[in-house]
């Protein structure tokens, strides 16, 4: 276990470097200029003078100095006040990239795992449901809500929510966060395609544990019907979820560009597309760099967790 | 039990993080700004949503009247000398900045000499231009910090530092002596200008020209008494602190750059001398303002607290404006807005009579539109149509080849009129855009620069528009129904170049084609690009018509006529044409400012009866909503500028 660890966390910095560069090429690519306002081009020495404020005047020196800043390199070697800095946003210029991601990041990891706890909740019963009598009327029901779970976009799901619960019956307010009736219809919007995915991995999981052998010999020992679903099957039918929960929770905690644009939630999720779009490179590089760590720390944990509830599998 | 443990713990640490979040009480006017708003620091402003903050938390100068858009004092009056080369402004005595300090000429000079600075990285320094020796100081510190840079490699480390900080005091030097503004003295600021430019004030007014509080902006650690000092007679009595005291300003001794973080723009640092201070600002939550208590005219404040709320999403603006959480909406960019606009129409249209009687006895449209029953289903009030300081356009490339090399059958302004004479804008703005917005033949809004008359363009004229094709040589001379020259050679397929980030030039270009191919017989081909690439294309001149549209920056037609000055940074039509040059340098050199008008207005005649390098088709506009006779105070300027001083919200 310990080696596993170890071993990931040495992994970490070398799959970081490779997505840094491959990141900053493909944003480098972007054609446009991040500090030109798209209305109006300012005379050609103001703006050439504005690129060499920024260092965007050549790629390699950016490359290097934005390299050696957000990974405190430059703070050790004495260069920069401070670790870990990873720049001012190039359109957003009143802010760091760290304060977007200071003030964005809890607010996408609240509202992450709060869906990712809903789908857990909605998922597992509804595929225990379906799991323990395929075919029924119950089963065809959670199948087909987890059908068009998966399927109908989340801007359909979240203004059809928005307008019924906001505007006609005016229980939840419209827009907004820091209450917690701000988290509820972006929460449940953001959860149910994970969960319809959850449902259908708990539904055939339940489905093949309920005919293994040890199932037949519980049943046969007289355990109680409750019992062998909830303590038996279930535990076995959860391991595809948990493998599949690592990468999900990685996503949900980064954000939705969709929910978090109707809803508007002041999370990062707009950020992977409105940074990109506007070509502000250091806003780009800020959340690729956070986004990946945090999706192979989740991996890690994931791995970890996998090992402590099913001590069968080896990791190497 | 061993799975359900960490979801517990998951679900109370959530309610925690949910339930400690604060959020600001309701404030007086709610609203939501055009997009997010990007900085606070004036000089670094350059879009709508900022100046609109700009405008409440600073005070100019001067400011426009936003009824009429004279210039009126603001924090000062002013002098002109009779070359008007020489502008001297006197600040009012009670002007002060909101920690009680005085404001004095050196804010304003400190603030615009950052503007001018290259390391502050303003793209509109070059308003500032039009100061006597401020372009010469903008180059002249530019080459001075490339130099720096090429040596300072070869200096030990530890003379870098010293080298960075000589090169600063130099640039002070630099600055006294080439740049002609001069604090006279605590309350005198003389500017001393390149040429006699009319419009000086206009400019004067504008956001970038707003002063910062230099103890602020730079985060100044000082000791009590100087903090006292500085609060009695101004932070230019007392000496600037070492830059290690200087908590949001660093020069970096490798580039010799003055390096600004921005720290100061937000609450607690934040230093105004406006109707307003900002008293929240979270990133992407919005921020709201509070009552400057040391603004010297009180009584001017309409609201105590604003509050401008971030909604990315314009659906879910609509939304929050129609559940009554949002006073304002300055922005209603929806694909029903047509729809809703419709909605407006069919309630004026049942009570005309009534408003036209209200608006005749001296009432506003507003008051007169309050003055009604309610909206039955169908039709709604609480939607504004508001013409803006803007047009919409398309380019013709005007070089005399394309960017393929191929000769450019639009490089002839016969081809140019002819193309322009066979729209028909009327039909556009009614059944395409549905938005009804006022048609333009010339490219100024008309009416929205005091003393300026707008010459009349090329009207739709298809008669005249296909004769005026066939002077050129082309003609439908086997009536197939499309125009060949003499040699039986079809005109090129024209490559009709449009953004995609809105439905609205998809749909325009689709009907402009239509228009072409019926009413001239050519082949259009229309090439929708995403909005970078878009602009890559037209600034290299890969098209042949290209959708474009002009905001005005400042009250002088220069502000739209200078796009067709040979070689200006925004000419994407690569149009060059000695004679448009000459009227233009003409009226910048002419000291009368009624003739001064008349020659501009030539000019734009000139190019849009015959040369006409684009095609314009309507003003832009603003949609906003708001209930009539509940939100008052906005203006029907087409400049459009709102200050949220003036505005007020009745019966909350």
């Amino acid at each position: 276990m310990i080696r596993l660890i170890v071993r990931r966390l040495i992994q970490m910095p070398i799959i970081l470097g490779a997505v840094y560069t491959i990141t900053f090429s493909l944003a480098w690519l972007i054609p446009g200029n991040p500090l030109e306002n798209p209305a109006r081009r300012p005379p050609p020495e103001i703006m050439q003078a504005m690129l060499q404020q920024y260092r965007l005047d050549d790629p390699w020196t950016f490359y290097w100095d934005y390299l050696g800043k957000a990974t405190g390199v430059s703070w050790l070697l004495g260069r920069h006040p401070r670790p870990f800095d990873l720049g001012p946003s190039l359109t957003h210029q009143d802010w760091t990239v760290n304060e977007i991601l200071a003030a964005g990041l809890p607010v996408s990891i609240t509202l992450g795992l709060g869906a990712i706890l809903l789908a857990c909740g909605i998922g597992l019963v509804a595929g225990v449901i379906g799991g323990i009598k395929p075919g029924s009327w119950a089963d065809l029901a959670t199948l087909g809500v987890a059908l068009v779970g998966i399927s109908l976009p989340s801007f359909v799901i979240g203004t059809a929510l928005l307008v019924v619960f906001g505007l006609l019956l005016g229980v939840v307010p419209i827009g907004g966060w820091g209450r917690l009736s701000h988290t509820i219809l972006p929460a449940l919007t953001l959860a149910l395609p994970f969960a319809a995915y959850i449902a259908r991995l708990t539904r055939f999981g339940m489905i093949d544990e309920l005919r293994a052998d040890y199932v037949r010999t519980a049943r046969a020992k007289g355990v109680p019907r409750r019992h062998i679903v909830l303590k038996h099957a279930l535990k076995n039918a959860f391991l595809p979820v948990l493998s599949y929960l690592g990468p999900a929770t990685a996503m949900a905690v980064t954000g939705s560009f969709v929910v978090e644009k109707i809803f508007a939630v002041p999370g990062i999720g707009t950020h992977f597309v409105n940074a990109v779009l506007s070509k502000d490179l250091t806003l780009i590089m800020g959340v690729v760099l956070v986004y990946s760590t945090l999706l192979i720390l989740f991996n890690l944990l994931v791995d970890v967790l996998y090992r402590w509830v099913d001590p069968r599998i080896e990791l190497g | 039990m061993k799975l359900l443990a960490p979801f517990g713990l998951l679900l109370s640490a959530l309610a925690a993080v949910v339930y400690l979040d604060d959020t600001p009480p309701r404030a007086d006017l709610v609203f939501v700004n055009s997009g997010e708003v990007f900085t606070l620091d004036p000089q670094r402003m350059s879009w709508i949503q900022d100046f609109r903050m700009a405008y409440a938390l600073y005070e100019g100068l001067v400011r426009w009247n936003n009824a009429d858009f004279s210039i009126e004092p603001a924090a000062a009056e002013w002098q002109t000398s009779a070359d008007r080369l020489i502008y001297t402004f006197s600040i009012r005595p009670d002007a002060r900045w909101s920690d009680g300090a005085p404001l004095t000429a050196h804010d304003y000079l400190y603030a615009w000499k950052r503007a001018i600075l290259p390391d502050t990285a303003a793209d509109y320094s070059n308003m500032f231009f039009v100061i006597a020796g401020a372009r010469a100081f903008f180059r002249w510190r530019t080459e001075a910090l490339e130099a720096f840079a090429a040596q300072s490699a070869d200096l030990d480390p530890e003379d870098r530092a010293p080298a960075a900080l000589a090169l600063w005091k130099e640039t002070q030097r630099q600055f006294d002596t080439i740049v002609g503004l001069k604090a006279l003295d605590d309350s005198t600021l003389e500017v001393r200008l390149d040429r006699s430019r009319a419009y000086f004030l206009d400019l004067v007014a504008f956001g970038v020209f707003c002063p910062v509080y230099r103890p602020a902006v730079e985060g100044w650690r000082v000791d009590q008494a100087t903090t006292e000092a500085i609060r009695l007679s101004g932070w230019a009595h007392v000496p600037p602190p070492a830059f290690a005291d200087r908590r949001f300003v660093t020069l970096n001794s490798a580039t010799g750059r003055l390096e600004q973080s921005h720290g100061w723009t937000k609450p607690r640092h934040l230093v105004t001398n406006g109707p307003y201070v900002l008293s929240h600002w979270r990133y992407k939550r919005g921020l709201q303002l509070r009552r400057n208590e040391h603004y010297h005219s009180p009584q001017r404040i309409r609201s105590d607290r604003i509050a401008c709320i971030s909604i990315e999403d314009i659906n879910t603006a609509v939304m929050a404006f129609a559940s009554g959480s949002v006073d304002w909406l300055t922005d209603v960019s929806v694909d029903y807005q047509a729809d809703m606009l419709a909605e407006r129409s069919a309630y004026e249209n049942r009570y005309a009579d009534r408003i036209k009687a209200a608006l005749a006895a001296g009432s506003t449209l507003d008051e007169a539109l309050a003055a009604l029953p309610p909206p039955q289903k169908g039709e709604r009030r609480n939607i504004h149509l508001f013409p803006a300081f803007g047009t919409d356009f398309y380019s013709f490339n005007c070089r005399p080849t394309l960017a393929n090399g191929r000769p450019n059958p639009f490089a002839d302004a016969r081809v140019r009129r002819a193309f322009v004479a066979s729209v028909n804008r009327k039909m556009l703005v009614e059944t395409v855009t549905r938005l009804n917005e006022p048609v333009v033949t010339t490219l100024i809004p008309p009416g929205s620069i005091p003393g300026y008359r707008s010459p009349e363009g090329l009207p739709f004229d298809p008669e005249s528009a296909r004769a005026e094709l066939e002077s050129t040589g082309w003609a439908d001379r086997d009536g197939d129904g499309l125009v060949e020259n003499d040699q039986g050679e079809l005109f090129p397929i024209v490559d009709l170049l449009y953004s995609t980030n809105t439905p609205r030039y998809k749909n325009i270009s689709l009907a402009l084609r239509d228009m072409w191919q019926r009413q001239l017989g050519v082949r259009v081909e229309l090439r929708g690009k995403e909005s970078k690439f878009f602009k890559e294309d037209l600034k290299s001149g890969h098209f042949m018509i290209g959708r474009g549209r002009w905001y005005g920056d400042y009250g002088d037609p220069t502000t739209f006529l200078d796009l067709f000055k040979t070689g200006d940074g925004n000419n994407d039509r690569g149009y060059s044409n000695p004679y448009v040059d000459e009227l233009l340098e003409r009226a910048a050199s002419e000291p009368d400012p009624q003739r001064r008008l008349r020659i501009l207005q030539d000019c734009e005649r000139f190019l849009f009866q015959e040369d006409v390098p684009m095609l314009v088709l309507c003003q832009l506009v603003q949609v906003y909503m708001y209930e009539p006779g509940r939100l008052s105070g906005l203006s029907r300027h087409p400049r459009l500028t709102q200050y949220l001083w003036q505005i007020e919200v009745r019966d909350r």
